[in-house]
């Protein structure tokens, strides 16, 4: 019976000097594992899809292999609900080699602002949820998470009409002048036409303009819209509908009334 | 008188030699920790409980070590290499919160799943348990020989 425990004796040992090293080597590579995250760019595309991409360099310049390396990022509203998300993904980074990838997210800006139209007119600060994983030696896996918030800036920020102008134009119209106001919060420059409709009492529309728009982000934007209208149908009160059409979104009606 | 006189003295240079013997495994694997200790040190500084958990595990590895060295030659020996055994597995299970486990470090939450390495060691403490169940069963099969003969 010597012989079997004295073999079951030098396995283990072997197993456990040889399990020791690996672990350690393993651990002792992730301090050898360098990440290089660059300035995130932000683009648009002609179909209206904002791409962020951030590059990435991973380097790995320890003892063991890293697979399964991957980056997800979710992005959600205050509510929780998502709104983009992002995956990269690295099978294998060899050792002594070095990755260079992007981490690329779109946001289909129309379909986004149609869906949150609080987004429009208020800021606010979206949610980040960042994983970073991967699998050391095939062995170790371990996964990084973050929570982060962004903010949001919203290109119609304190939209108003206001106070109108009444004109005579000529013996059968009067010009009114009904001055917009806004703050470009966004990230874009908002290039677009803005059109108003002007309703009475009676649900009956009696005037109409339409203006063109070049607010610049992070600028405020002053601008009027001329709307001629019968002097016989010159209503006391009512409502203005707004229409917005840009590249990115359109939108309306917002309803505004007067009187 | 003469020979109770020479048998102690056979007695303590047994137990001399197996206080030694134990004595140079604990350097060993003291050295063992210092190393090792030397490699994890930096990831110390994110984990702080880590040399707390590094330290005991040692502590009470060296000293079950050292008392199944003293206590070789009887059926003790055997009954402290399966606590040994047991130990480095009950330890192993408790510390490492079953294999996952979480640091939060600033905002970043760190996740690492060592229950792959955990069921290696488990596997390779079983196997030390069962050469201790082996060489206690050996230990009482030759001593009941020994009565016999």
């Amino acid at each position: 019976m010597q012989i079997p425990i004295r073999m079951i004796g030098l396995a283990t040992t072997f197993f456990w000097i040889f399990l020791i090293a690996f672990f350690v080597t393993a651990v002792y590579s992730v301090k050898d594992l360098h990440f290089d995250f660059g300035e995130p760019q932000g683009n648009i595309t002609p179909e209206n899809q904002a791409t962020i991409s951030i590059p990435i360099s991973i380097q790995n310049n320890g003892l063991c292999k890293i697979s399964a390396f991957k980056i997800i990022t979710e992005i959600s509203d205050n509510e929780g609900h998502l709104i983009t998300h992002g995956l990269t993904y690295i099978p294998v980074i060899n050792k002594d080699e070095i990755v260079d990838t992007a981490h690329t997210m779109s946001i289909d800006i129309n379909e986004f602002l149609e869906k949150n139209r609080n987004f429009l007119f208020n800021d606010a600060e979206l949610r980040i949820y960042e994983t970073v994983g991967m699998r050391i030696a095939d062995f170790i896996p371990v996964q990084a998470s973050a929570n982060l918030s962004m903010p949001w800036g919203a290109p119609l920020y304190n939209f108003a009409l206001g106070t109108v102008e009444y004109t005579m134009f000529n013996s059968t119209h009067i010009k009114a002048l009904i001055p917009i106001s806004f703050e470009n919060h966004a990230f874009f420059d908002l290039v677009g036409n803005i059109q108003v409709q002007m309703y009475n009492s009676a649900n009956i529309s009696v005037a109409e303009g339409q203006t063109s728009l070049e607010a610049y982000r992070n600028s405020p934007y002053q601008g009027y819209i001329e709307l001629y209208i019968l002097t016989t149908e010159m209503p006391e009160s009512g409502r203005f509908e707004v229409y917005l059409s840009t590249p990115f979104f359109n939108y309306g009606p917002l309803v505004m009334p007067y009187g | 008188m003469a020979e109770e006189k020479n048998d102690f003295k056979k007695k303590l240079k047994v137990f001399t030699f197996k206080a030694l013997k134990a004595t140079i495994k604990g350097i060993l694997v003291y050295a063992v920790y210092f190393v090792l200790w030397m490699v994890l040190a930096p990831i110390s500084t994110y984990v702080p409980s880590l040399q707390q958990i590094v330290e005991t595990f040692f502590i009470v590895y060296i000293t079950l070590m050292i008392i199944g060295e003293l206590t070789s030659g009887t059926i003790f020996q055997h009954f402290f290499n399966a606590a040994k055994a047991l130990f480095v597995v009950g330890y192993l299970i408790l510390s490492l919160k079953g294999g996952v486990f979480g640091i939060m470090f600033q905002n970043i939450y760190v996740t690492i799943d060592l229950r792959l390495f955990l069921a290696t060691v488990m596997l390779l403490s079983l196997l030390g348990l069962a050469k201790s169940v082996l060489q206690a069963v050996n230990y009482m099969s030759e001593k009941t020989e020994i009565q016999r003969i």
